[in-house]
């Protein structure tokens, strides 16, 4: 089960990509307190104001073009920048946690759908 | 969790059972032999679908004076709803304040 949202930023790759990546910046958007450790397997941790935290790994890094971290509940957040004629396209998909939880209830949705 | 997953998906494979689902969405709850008036197996076959149906937490039973009431579990679907509602929340927020951030800065770095 997951989810998709996009947006364009009026910006360019490289600093839609600074923006997602570079702790000083995900501070001004994303997260109180952000540590982020740009390589694959290594450590990210996400404070916020209200004492919420969330730590999760980095699955893959391609410079400019896709960043993928596993959170400690499992859920996976892939982030891909793409070019546009308005700037730089941001896709997002957020996995659930649970795997299987996940795969139940795809196999229900789809069902449901059906 | 593995077997979970697995006697979800035998439960959801067979077409019978698949409508025996279809049968009890429409309704609060039916009687093993109101389904077996609807679903064109034997009573002893709905029997055994809906004990499948059980076992993979998609349907649940409850017994009512002599007859047991069989109904769907809906809340593998309602938490299904609620995560995505929740996490597609989440990330319009957020997807909003990267772009009011880029925004910001560009306005920034031209007025200086």
């Amino acid at each position: 089960m997951e989810v998709q949202r996009e947006i364009v930023l009026p910006t360019t790759r490289e600093d839609a990509w600074e923006a997602l990546t570079e702790p000083s910046r995900l501070e001004q958007w994303f997260a109180t307190e952000v540590e982020l450790d740009l390589r694959e397997g290594g450590a990210a941790v996400f404070r916020w104001g209200d004492g919420d935290s969330r730590h999760a790994e980095v699955v893959t890094v391609e410079d400019e073009e896709r960043l993928v971290l596993r959170f400690e509940d499992d859920g996976v957040v892939d982030l891909r920048l793409a070019d546009d004629a308005e700037g730089t396209r941001v896709l997002v998909r957020e996995t659930s946690p649970g795997w299987s939880t996940a795969l139940e209830l795809s196999a229900l949705a789809s069902w449901a759908a059906a | 969790m593995g077997s979970g997953v697995d006697r979800v998906f035998d439960a959801l494979a067979d077409p019978t059972r698949r409508f025996v689902l279809e049968v009890l969405a429409g309704r609060e709850s039916a009687s093993q032999s109101e389904l077996a008036a609807r679903v064109p197996v034997t009573r002893q076959a709905v029997a055994k679908h809906l004990s499948t149906l059980a076992a993979a937490g998609l349907v649940r039973s409850e017994r009512r004076g002599r007859e047991t009431r069989y109904a769907l579990e809906g809340t593998p679907l309602e938490e299904a709803a609620a995560w995505l509602d929740r996490v597609g929340t989440e990330w319009d927020g957020r997807l909003a304040a990267l772009a009011r951030h880029v925004e910001e800065r560009a306005s920034a770095e031209t007025s200086t």
